[in-house]
This record gives structure tokens, C-alpha cells and sequence, in this order.
């Protein structure tokens, strides 16, 4: 099931120093791409359906097109490396394992955008990752690749590497900019939105690590080679970090729109002996949970995942067997949220911090069935009041496990009501 | 006038300004979008999201007014069940970390959560677990102090510091529901417009130290009223009460909007000028040092003024354009001399870009408009064979040292008619206290060449006399002030076209060429 297009110099020891890659077909198509012209490239990423691989799943090539015709001001890349959404590890694999084709794919995007300035936004917490990246900047620079004549061509093109501080939110796509920009990381409202006034007010594209490094394989290959994996609307190749209670965890490359549970069970190993599925994340931590039944006809594409009422997301699939008690999951899940909340809206400040005190109550004992409708209204009264989608992010698995996992709040609850007629 | 729109809100057809947020134009007419974050000096953040309004057939259909242009045929949605709930809701996820402390809280009776949650709220708290804790009372420089659990982190006050006076004394630190408005270490508030992020805060987070525990704000009679504490001529309200059996006190100066003249702040040290209108006051009148009555008092400086050869009327830079006016008309008749030889009130080089002025008088402009000398020279000369100098509100002292002083009452007697204890009250042969502006009515001219009229807002159980009536008593020739007004419009030809009796509480912007055609 698996496939190499992403992950081809994955294998390849020494991946990451230019030799290697080059040997390997790194940068190889910079010169079929400067024969274009810009709008081919656009052109050429639209026809390949390629979708953001940051979670939204937003086309790319769309994307680039928002940006304003007749524009003075320059245009911006930022590259979105702040990969911090639990249960998601597939950027990492790309920063240490394969940096130049990340580094080529940001060559083919600025062209195609007619950026010269490239800014890479990555996790302040990886630590490795980010020396062996700046390594590989360094290499591009010393090859020509990048800085004042990219390839030996009238095209100047300079990236820089920005350190996030260890904040979530910095990977929602304007608390980004506003990191760059020196500030604290909080999301913009929006209008206007990056592609208009972006990164120091200027038009921006901000793409997902991923986004990028698929763009050498669609510009060597063309549109027709990449679709030839996935799905119609969810063409192309992911890279999926399964985790969780299965034999073999960890990242796999698929084609897009495998059966979800014949994924878990040929590439990851299936469940432990002797367990049981309880339910299944199926693309990070912010996406609503899936249970066996809803698991049996779900294939790993946006549409599907879509006509499930949940999300592809990120590709961080989490399987969950009977011993994961989900009340205690919630807690955790809370918790993070809570903790990256940005701080800036009220519902998202406020709500947040009072769900996980009422899930702490009902763990601890205390909680009452009035308490369980009270989480499942918060949820409501939270989502989508707040200028960024960090709240929803929470609140709508929380929903979801608040519906299909209901007996197990009641559980906690129900428990306590027998205790105290003990007493 | 600016183009209009047509809306529908809630249905109706409103007429509102264009190039304006929702917020601010359907709040024009009378229709209320609650929010807590936004100011119209500040701009609109989004972060309370109280203002969320629902437009039909919008995309997306729930917006921030804050944020949201009002546009020709826009259909927003006020009283829909779904906008009432969310109101509903983010009040209470705003209450459940507020101590609701109202009772001990300096903001009751004008906070925004207690006028919301009664508008917008009004259900039982479902908070059943422990609240967040955070810093209270902590001391932020310049008379603010803050408590951080009654904060909604509007984010007001830190915009006021980086947008209005950029000096960035305050920031949010932390996330989540950790966050909190807070200085830098060792870095507390230090700009002379600080007190304003207490009028800005929408609840009890930042209170003034000067007022906090003084009056419940319901006790207060807001006056409106004009800082005489400089040139700027800031619109202020007088906030003040007179408790049973007590006198009616001052409590606080807050800024009144005037956009063409003060906006929406005022400056410190012109807020704290109530001081000088409740303490500090020459309250009884004296003759040689000793303790008269008004009566007697103004009975020995008639006495004096008949029997004076040669008198010089020394008139105060902040005395009314009425007062000026009649003053002068004195002296005509008397064959004295009218001098507004007052340079200690200006302070060099003490004024800003922003509203603090060098001049601590509030109407020099006047002087020009009525072609009063206020030279050194002027005075000195006018000096010269005179037997007594009457100061209207004048502290000499402010302008010459205490030799110069003594020259002038080795000749000349002096008697000082004002109302607060000056310098020159305490030297002068003849004391006579008369009201302050904050209990009298008058007209002032800025800076700016802006005229604009204050009114009585304080009446004392014992009042004092006004000026105009000792000029009248003096053998002036009004009787009452509006005579002076109608004289003042007939005789001065950059008001013959102002109606001084209905001055607009913006003011009127007197031109250049007016102001300088009549001083000339």
C-alpha cells in the first residue's frame, strides 16, 4: 500500500546534504521550471488538485491565485513549519530527512507567486530539525540554488529560517505572520486575508511544509503522474503519522483514499491481541473522533472524511482500543487546547479553562449529569465566535466524544450518585 | 456632511454615515451594539467578541460590528434569537473569572458588565468550580491601580499607551485564561495622560488612586465643564456630590468628548486641577490682615477705589471673556489702566504635541480679541504714579519675585479679589473671595482660537460672590451678565455674528483673521 514520491530520498542515507539529494533528483526540475513562465506553474499546481496538507485542505494552486493582480508591494512565502497539532509527525520527517525538496518546492512556489523572499516558520521545539534545515539552506546558498541569481537566472530569492517560541497557535496561519513580525502570536481577523495583506501588509502565501515539498515531484512529473494516485478531489500522496494502540506505529506514505481500517491493519499491524477497537482520530487531535461502525466505510480522503461529519485533517491518525478511557482523553485534549488558547477572545480565554475544570470535576468524582449537558452547550456557546478556529479545534471533537462516548461521562457521574447513597 | 447608507437593522430601514463601522453608525441613531474592546480613539481589536452581529445573507453571516464597514442594503441582525444567545453567552464567559466584587468595586454604577449583564445576561451563574486566580490591587505608576481578576482584557488600555501616548508602559503577558494586562519590571505607567486608561476601562480593572473609595458613582452629579488647568480648554464633566449636611465637593474632572478640541482624554495634571477648586480657596475676606465680612470687604475696596488718584486693573489670563470685558469697561469709566501682565503662568517649553499647552491660563486668547495689553512693559508703566492695583484673579506673585512685590506696596495699595489662596492674597491689604469657575458660568477662548462657555456645576452651601456683581458694585456698568454678552456682541466685531447667549457645547472655531482684525 505504500508509496514513495514524498518519502523517495527518505531511505537514502545522507538524504539531507545536497550531494546526495542531487544525485538523487533534488533540484533537477528548477530548470524545466524557469523555462516557464509563472502562470504555467500556477497552472500546471492547479491541474494536479494538490490540496493544503496543513489540515484545511484548501487547493494550492487556488490559493496562489488570491493574490492581487497589478501588485506594487512585494510578495511574501511563508512556509509553515510550526507543525504542533498532537498525534501529527510528518513535517519533521520531511525537515531532517529530505530538506532539499522542501527547499526546491519553496524555489517553484516563490517563481510561480514572483516572491523573493521566503520566510520558513518552524516549531521552536525542534531543535534537530531545524540545524539540519538551516544546514541545507546553507548548502542551497553555497550551490546557487538560492540567494541573488537562483540557477544562474535573473531571480533573486533569499529564505529565512524564523523560530517560533513554542506556541500552537503560531501555526494558525496569521498568529504566524504576526511571530515573524516580532509580536505576540495572535491570529488576525480576517478580512483582510494573508493573500491581500499579509506578512508586513504585503500579499503572503502561506503553504504547509508538505504543500511545498509535493510541488518538484507535480513539476517533474506533471499534473497527470500525481493524480494518478489518490482520489478525483483528493488527488496525490499524504504522509500519515499513525499512532496510538496498533503494533506498528508511525509515518507511512499512502496514496490518498485507502479503506481507513485496511490501512490500520496491513500498514500499522492492527490492534493488539486480545483488544478491541473503541474509535479512531483520523487526522489529529483537532478532528472529531470516528467510531468502528463510522470507521468500517471511511477511506482516507477529504471527501470522505468530509461526508463523515469529521475531518482529514493532518494525517495524524490515533487509534483508540478498550482500555483508553475517554473521559481522561478529553481531559488531555482539553488541556492542551486550553493551555494554547492565544488568549485573545473571551469564549476561546474563558470557555476553554471552564471545560477542563468541569471534565477535572467529573473525573474527580463530582460531576453531575448537569455538568455533561453543561460541556456539551459550552461547545456550542465556544465555536466559531472567536477570530481563529483554535476553539473549534477543541470543541468539536469535544462534541463528538461527548456524543458518541456519552456512557462513559455518565459513568464517572453515575459512580459518585452510588457512592454517596453508600455513605 | 458625510455620504449616507441605507441598512435594514432588524428589519427597519435606518439611514447611517458611511465609512463608519457598525457599531458607530447604527449607535448614531440610537440603536445599541454592545461591546466592551472596542473605542472609536482606538480603533476596533475584536477581541471581546460582545459585538458579534448576524447579517442575513452575509458571508460569513455572524460578524464583529467592530470590524464590519457599514455597506448600502447590509441587513444585520440585532434581535434574533441566535445574536441575543451568543450576547448571552460571552457575558457569561466574561462574568465566570470575575470576582463580581461590585459591591467594594469603584466602577459600580458605571460598569459595562453590570449594564450588560442586566441588558444582555441577567441568568444565574452556572459556575460550579473554582475561578481563575490573579494579582489584585497592584500599583501601576501615576495614581492607576489595577486589579487583574476584573479585567476583561479589552485590551483598551494597552492601546492607549502604544497608540495615543506611544510610550508602551502596558502589555498582555501570558495565554489563555492566564493572561493579564501587567508593566514591565521596574517599568511603572510614567506619561502625563495615564489616568485616562481608567476612564477607557470598561469595568473596575483600572481605578484611580486619587478616587478609589471616595464616592459611589451614583452619588455623583456630572457637571459639564471646561479644565481651566491650561490653554487647551479640555471639555471635562465635574463629578461631584454634596452629601447631607456637608458641602458640595469635587470628587474627580473626567474628559468630555470634544473632537475639535480634546477628543476623547484629558491630561493628568489638568484632571487633578479639582483639587484647587475644593481645598486651596480663599474663603473669607480680610482687611489688613484681618478677618472680615464680604460686606465690609467690598465696602473698604469701594472706599479705596473712590479714593484712589490713579488706579491699574491687573486681570488674570484665566478670568471669563465677560469678566474681561466688564473689568475693562471699569477702567474706561475710571480713567484706570487695564493690564493682563501675567507671564508666570506660561511655563516654557512644559507643553507637548498632544493637548498640555505652556499656558496655564485658560483664556489668553480673550486679551487679543479685546485689545488688552499684556506685556511686562505695559504694566511697569502703567505702574508709574499709581496709588493702587486691584488684581481680578491675578497671582502677581506667579510673575515677579518677592522684592518687585515690595516695591509695588511701598507705593501702591493692593487689593486681590480672587478665589484661591494665592500668593498675592496673602499680601494684599484687601482680600475678597469671589466663585471659582467650577461655580460660576462663563466664555473662554483656547489656544486654538476656540470659544467655548462653561457653567455653574458646584453650588456651595455658602456661595461667594461672583466677579461680574463686585465689578457691578464697583460702579460697573452691567448689571447683569447678559448685558455684557449683548455688549461684547455688538462692540466686538469677531462676535457680531456669534450668538453668545447659544454657544454649542463644541465650541466655535473663531478664525485667525477675526481673532487678529479685532486685536489690531
Amino acid at each position: 500500500m505504500q508509496v514513495k514520491v514524498l518519502s523517495a530520498r527518505f531511505d537514502i542515507p545522507d538524504a539531507h546534504k545536497i550531494e546526495v539529494a542531487k544525485e538523487n533528483g533534488a533540484y533537477a526540475t528548477l530548470e524545466k521550471v524557469f523555462s516557464m513562465q509563472p502562470i504555467e506553474v500556477i497552472e500546471l499546481v492547479k491541474q494536479s488538485g494538490l490540496r493544503g496538507r496543513g489540515g484545511a485542505g484548501f487547493p494550492t494552486g487556488l490559493k496562489w491565485s488570491f493574490l492581487p493582480k497589478n501588485n506594487q508591494k512585494p510578495v511574501y512565502l511563508a512556509v509553515n513549519s510550526d507543525e504542533s497539532e498532537p498525534a501529527t509527525f510528518k513535517d519533521r520527517h520531511i525537515l531532517v530527512l529530505d530538506p532539499h525538496a522542501m527547499i526546491e518546492g519553496i524555489i517553484i512556489c516563490c517563481y510561480a507567486i514572483n516572491s523573493h523572499d521566503a520566510y520558513i516558520y518552524i516549531r521552536g521545539e525542534y531543535t534537530t530539525q531545524v540545524k539540519v534545515l538551516q544546514a541545507a539552506i546553507d548548502e542551497a546558498y553555497a550551490a546557487g540554488y538560492l540567494g541573488a541569481s537562483v540557477c544562474g537566472q535573473d531571480y533573486r530569492l533569499d529564505v529565512t529560517v524564523h523560530r517560533g517560541a513554542g506556541a500552537y497557535i503560531c501555526g494558525e496561519e496569521t498568529a504566524l505572520l504576526e511571530s515573524i513580525e516580532g509580536r505576540k502570536g495572535q491570529p488576525r481577523s480576517k478580512p483582510p486575508f494573508p493573500a491581500v495583506e499579509g506578512l508586513y501588509g504585503c500579499p503572503t502565501i502561506i503553504n504547509n511544509v508538505q504543500s511545498i515539498a509535493s510541488l518538484p515531484f507535480i513539476l517533474t512529473n506533471g499534473a497527470d503522474a500525481y493524480k494518478a494516485f489518490g482520489t478525483e478531489k483528493s488527488p496525490g500522496t499524504h504522509l500519515f503519522g499513525i499512532s496510538g494502540l496498533v503494533k506498528k506505529p508511525g509515518m507511512y506514505e499512502l496514496p490518498l483514499g485507502l479503506p481507513l481500517l485496511e490501512v490500520i491493519e496491513k500498514v500499522a499491524g492492527g490492534l493488539r491481541e486480545g483488544r478491541t477497537l473503541k474509535g479512531i482520530i483520523p487526522g489529529g487531535s483537532s478532528t472529531p473522533v470516528l467510531t468502528p461502525e463510522e470507521a468500517q466505510t471511511v477511506t482516507l480522503d477529504y471527501e470522505s472524511m468530509a461526508a463523515h461529519k469529521t475531518m482529514f485533517g493532518s494525517g495524524g491518525i490515533v487509534v483508540l482500543d478498550d482500555t483508553v478511557d475517554i473521559v481522561k482523553l478529553v481531559e488531555n485534549l482539553i488541556h492542551f487546547y486550553h493551555h494554547e488558547s492565544c488568549g485573545q477572545c473571551t469564549p476561546c480565554r474563558e470557555g476553554l479553562g471552564w471545560m477542563l475544570k468541569i471534565v477535572k470535576k467529573i473525573i474527580g468524582g463530582n460531576g453531575t449529569t448537569a455538568d455533561i449537558n453543561l460541556l456539551v452547550e459550552l461547545c456550542d456557546n465556544i465555536e466559531m465566535k472567536t477570530v481563529c478556529v483554535l476553539s473549534a479545534a477543541c470543541t468539536m471533537p469535544v462534541r463528538s466524544y461527548l456524543n458518541k462516548f456519552r456512557h462513559e461521562f455518565e459513568a464517572y457521574v453515575k459512580s459518585d450518585v452510588s457512592c454517596q447513597t453508600a455513605m | 456632511m458625510a455620504e449616507k447608507v441605507k441598512l435594514f437593522v432588524n428589519g427597519q430601514d435606518v439611514e447611517v454615515e458611511s465609512g463608519k463601522n457598525l457599531i458607530d453608525a447604527i449607535g448614531a441613531v440610537g440603536i445599541e451594539i454592545p461591546h466592551l474592546c472596542y473605542h472609536p480613539a482606538l480603533g476596533a481589536d475584536g477581541n471581546c467578541r460582545m459585538c458579534l452581529v448576524g447579517i442575513e445573507d452575509g458571508r460569513p453571516p455572524l460578524v464583529p460590528a467592530c470590524k464590519t464597514m457599514a455597506v448600502e442594503g447590509m441587513k444585520v441582525q440585532l434581535d434574533t434569537d441566535k445574536i441575543k444567545k451568543i450576547q448571552r453567552d460571552i457575558m457569561e464567559l466574561e462574568l465566570i473569572n470575575h470576582p463580581i466584587d461590585c459591591p467594594i468595586c469603584d466602577q459600580a454604577g458605571e460598569c459595562k458588565l453590570q449594564d450588560y449583564y442586566m441588558e444582555y445576561d441577567g441568568q444565574k451563574s452556572r459556575m460550579t468550580v473554582p475561578p481563575v486566580a490573579k494579582a489584585k490591587h497592584m500599583d501601576f505608576g501615576a495614581g492607576v491601580v489595577h486589579d487583574q481578576e476584573r479585567c476583561v482584557l479589552c485590551a483598551r488600555c494597552v492601546r492607549f499607551t502604544r497608540l495615543i501616548t506611544k510610550t508602551g508602559e502596558l502589555g498582555i503577558v501570558n495565554r489563555t485564561d492566564s493572561a493579564r494586562v501587567t508593566t514591565f519590571p521596574g517599568r511603572p505607567l510614567a506619561n502625563r495622560y495615564a489616568l485616562n486608561v481608567v476612564d477607557l476601562c470598561p469595568v473596575g480593572a483600572m481605578t484611580s488612586k486619587d478616587f478609589r473609595f471616595k464616592q459611589r458613582a451614583w452619588f455623583l452629579a456630572k457637571s459639564e465643564s471646561l479644565c481651566h488647568g491650561c490653554s487647551k480648554g479640555c471639555n471635562i464633566y465635574i463629578d461631584h456630590n454634596k452629601e447631607k449636611y456637608k458641602d458640595d465637593i469635587i470628587y474627580r474632572f473626567r474628559p468630555r468628548l470634544n473632537q475639535q478640541v480634546n477628543g476623547y482624554f484629558i491630561c493628568d495634571e489638568g484632571r487633578m486641577t479639582y483639587k484647587l477648586e475644593n481645598d486651596n480657596r480663599l474663603n473669607v475676606a480680610q482687611v489688613a490682615g484681618k478677618e472680615t465680612s464680604v460686606n465690609e470687604a467690598v465696602e473698604n475696596v469701594r472706599r479705596v477705589f473712590s479714593q484712589a488718584k490713579k488706579i491699574v486693573m491687573l486681570i488674570s489670563p484665566n478670568c471669563s471673556l465677560e469678566q474681561m470685558q466688564a473689568v475693562k469697561k471699569l477702567a474706561t469709566a475710571n480713567n484706570a489702566v487695564v493690564s493682563g501682565y501675567s507671564d508666570g503662568y506660561i511655563k516654557t517649553g512644559d507643553g507637548d504635541l498632544f493637548l498640555i499647552q505652556d499656558d496655564k491660563s485658560a483664556n489668553r486668547a480673550a486679551f487679543g480679541l479685546l485689545g488688552l495689553d499684556s506685556s511686562k512693559a505695559g504694566f511697569e508703566s502703567a505702574l508709574v504714579e499709581a496709588d493702587l492695583v486691584i488684581s481680578f484673579q491675578n497671582d502677581l506673585c506667579r510673575s515677579l519675585d518677592d522684592a518687585d512685590i515690595a516695591k509695588i506696596q511701598d507705593k501702591a495699595k493692593i487689593v486681590y479679589i480672587g478665589s484661591y489662596k494665592d500668593g498675592l492674597g496673602e499680601i494684599a491689604a484687601i482680600t475678597l473671595p469671589v466663585a471659582a469657575y467650577s461655580e460660576d458660568t462663563g466664555i473662554i477662548i483656547n489656544a486654538d482660537n476656540i470659544l467655548q462657555q462653561y457653567d455653574v456645576a458646584v453650588r456651595k452651601n455658602d456661595p461667594a460672590i461672583d466677579l461680574l456683581q463686585i465689578v457691578t458694585l464697583l460702579g460697573g456698568e452691567f448689571k447683569n451678565r447678559e448685558e455684557v454678552l449683548t455688549d461684547l456682541s455688538a462692540t466686538i466685531a469677531a462676535l457680531n455674528n456669534i450668538d453668545l447667549k447659544h454657544i454649542p457645547s463644541e465650541g466655535i472655531a473663531l478664525t485667525d483673521k477675526e481673532v487678529s482684525n479685532v486685536a489690531a
